[in-house]
């Protein structure tokens, strides 16, 4: 069934704004201003803005090109097809899970500070937070699996409420200098750098708006302006917050909520804890909703089992898709801290803007005649610089040598093998697939063999006991003979 | 391929596929008890040095051919079911 295209420029820049105005702002900049860039924060924030930025021009190229539901998976889709389109819906998948993890976990936070200004509940609180994380997690998948509709893009008046009184209260109060600040800038811009990477994900909610083009009102003009719009009046409004947050902050805490409890009174800050769990919430629902959306997209090509597509039969939602979804999530929400799901969800979006811009130095090449409403500017510098960014963007934390940026990076290598190996195996076939475990028992059958000789006559400094021996030959005879019958098997026409 | 051999290889697919499964098994089950030093496993067999090597070894081992015996079984099935079908 089409969707009615029924929302105008404003909206579109509401929905974009909603996007990127979510639970990362209340927890991001803690780490990063902490932890990495001192006040030099605003810097990170700015140079975060300036790179979305370039990389928005990408999206609108594509976005005015092929106006459809999809994404990033439809522009890799059209410009690369097979595994570069399931590699970018992979990596789409695991931002959102990791991202869905660390809304979760901001939620744990932000009602912990709430229970922390009432003395006694504290104490009882903390001991359970891992439990109160998968209780949300649980609460939401069940909600989506019933179909519960979001009031997301509802949010992002209140939000924009509550930053323009925090932001004034905060110039009423009067700033420290940043000259005094509790952290001094660091001395090099790798520092920047790796806050600007750990605090990106507070940008690229934006690009909901691709993900939306279907409601919108002549998409091919109205959605790269709505992007654009957004994503220059984001930079701005996030500049602001920080500047106040480390210009007031006295000490080491969830920053924002120490900000406004110094500007707005205890009020304040139990405000923006309200105002945090509700973002995280509506956050963590919003991506179990796109992880499972991505699953069955990826199922419906054929690149993930079908059993995804099952729907329930009374509420007629993917719980399948929903359920697996949320037990990964579960899983990082209970085993990742915070730092690392930050990087984490960061690193998997920021490998996504790079393949988009490749897309669309791959389409301008592919298909030169493509109707394009909007065109990137300076091309082809702007994506050239979006994956340069990218990839600068990923390598500077791990050159700051951030144990959990590392980490991350490491897990998402390992977490791409197996994607690689899914897509081999499934591309594969189950007959290729046989024949090549055949080949694999084959060669390990040998291979015992010959070490078995090599001990026996003393050439590997190798001894075996009888009973090791008789295994190891038993092992060597039944893995080549099962290796045979499996590559002789009868197969249509494999190669 | 006539019918006789047909039958032996089922059955030798069958054979060899169940052994093969259980080997496999057992192989992971034996990586695990090596790395939980389960009787002193780790000295009795004086591979303290090589212990990840060793698991690692069994665990890739184990799985592979838990994987080919399963397939063997499988075929098994298979065919069986194939036979349901044409009679």
């Amino acid at each position: 069934m089409k969707m009615k295209r029924e929302l105008g420029l404003f909206s579109a820049v509401m929905m974009g704004l909603s996007g990127s105005i979510g639970f990362e702002v209340f927890v991001l900049m803690d780490y990063a201003y902490f932890g990495l860039a001192g006040s030099s924060l605003v810097l990170a924030l700015l140079l975060g803005g300036l790179i979305n930025l370039l990389i928005m021009f990408s999206y609108c190229e594509l976005s005015a090109a092929i106006p459809e539901v999809g994404g990033e998976y439809t522009y890799t889709k059209a410009a690369y097809g097979g595994f570069v389109a399931f590699a970018s819906g992979c990596l789409r998948w695991l931002a959102s899970v990791f991202g869905a993890a660390l809304a979760a976990l901001t939620f744990v936070r932000q009602l912990s500070y709430f229970f922390s200004t009432t003395p006694g509940l504290e104490a009882i609180f903390s001991a359970s937070m891992p439990l109160v994380a998968i209780i949300a997690i649980v609460i939401l998948a069940m909600l989506d699996i019933k179909g519960a509709r979001q009031a997301g893009t509802m949010l992002v008046v209140l939000f924009l409420a509550i930053f323009a009184i925090f932001l004034a209260s905060g110039f009423w109060h009067g700033l420290t200098p940043l000259n005094i600040l509790p952290k001094s800038a660091p001395d090099d811009l790798s520092g920047v750098l790796a806050a600007t990477a750990y605090v990106f994900p507070m940008f690229f909610g934006m690009r909901a708006l691709v993900a939306g083009a279907s409601q919108i009102k002549n998409p091919e003009k109205n959605v790269p302006r709505a992007i654009l719009l957004s994503a220059l009046l984001i930079i701005p409004l996030y500049c602001g917050i920080a500047y106040v947050a480390v210009g007031v902050t006295p000490g080491e805490g969830p920053l924002l909520n120490l900000a406004a409890h110094e500007t707005m009174g205890v009020a304040g800050g139990i405000l923006f804890a309200i105002a945090g769990m509700v973002a995280s919430l509506s956050a963590l629902g919003t991506s179990i909703s796109v992880q499972s959306s991505i699953a069955r997209g990826m199922s419906r090509d054929g690149y993930l089992p079908k059993i995804l597509l099952l729907v329930h039969r009374r509420f007629g939602t993917p719980y399948i898709a929903t359920i697996l979804g949320s037990l990964f999530i579960i899983f990082f929400s209970a085993m990742g801290p915070v730092e690392f799901l930050g990087y984490a969800a960061s690193f998997g979006s920021i490998l996504v803007f790079a393949v988009v811009s490749l897309s669309l130095l791959k389409l301008r090449k592919k298909k030169p005649h493509l109707k394009r409403a909007f065109k990137a500017p300076l091309y082809p510098l702007t994506p050239v610089a979006g994956v340069a960014m990218s990839f600068v963007l990923l390598m500077s934390p791990i050159f700051v040598g951030d144990v959990n940026a590392i980490n991350a990076l490491m897990s998402g290598w390992g977490l791409m093998a197996l994607v690689l190996l899914t897509y081999y195996l499934r591309m594969m076939g189950r007959y290729r697939l046989r024949v090549a475990i055949g080949g694999m028992s084959l060669g390990m059958g040998i291979f015992t063999a010959i070490l078995t000789y090599l001990s026996q006559a003393k050439l590997v400094p190798m001894t075996l006991s009888s009973g090791s021996l008789y295994v190891l030959i038993s092992f060597s005879i039944i893995s080549i003979l099962a290796g045979v019958l499996n590559v002789t098997t009868r197969t249509p026409k494999i190669f | 391929m006539r019918p006789s051999i047909e039958v032996a290889k089922k059955i030798a697919a069958m054979v060899i596929g169940t052994v093969q499964t259980t080997l496999g098994g057992l192989a992971v089950v034996f990586a695990y008890f090596l790395h939980i030093n389960f009787l002193g496993l780790q000295e009795n067999l004086n591979v303290l040095e090589f212990v990840p090597l060793f698991m690692l070894i069994l665990i890739i081992f184990g799985l592979f051919s838990v994987i080919s015996g399963l397939y063997l079984l499988a075929e098994r099935e298979k065919s069986a079911q194939e036979e349901d079908y044409s009679t």
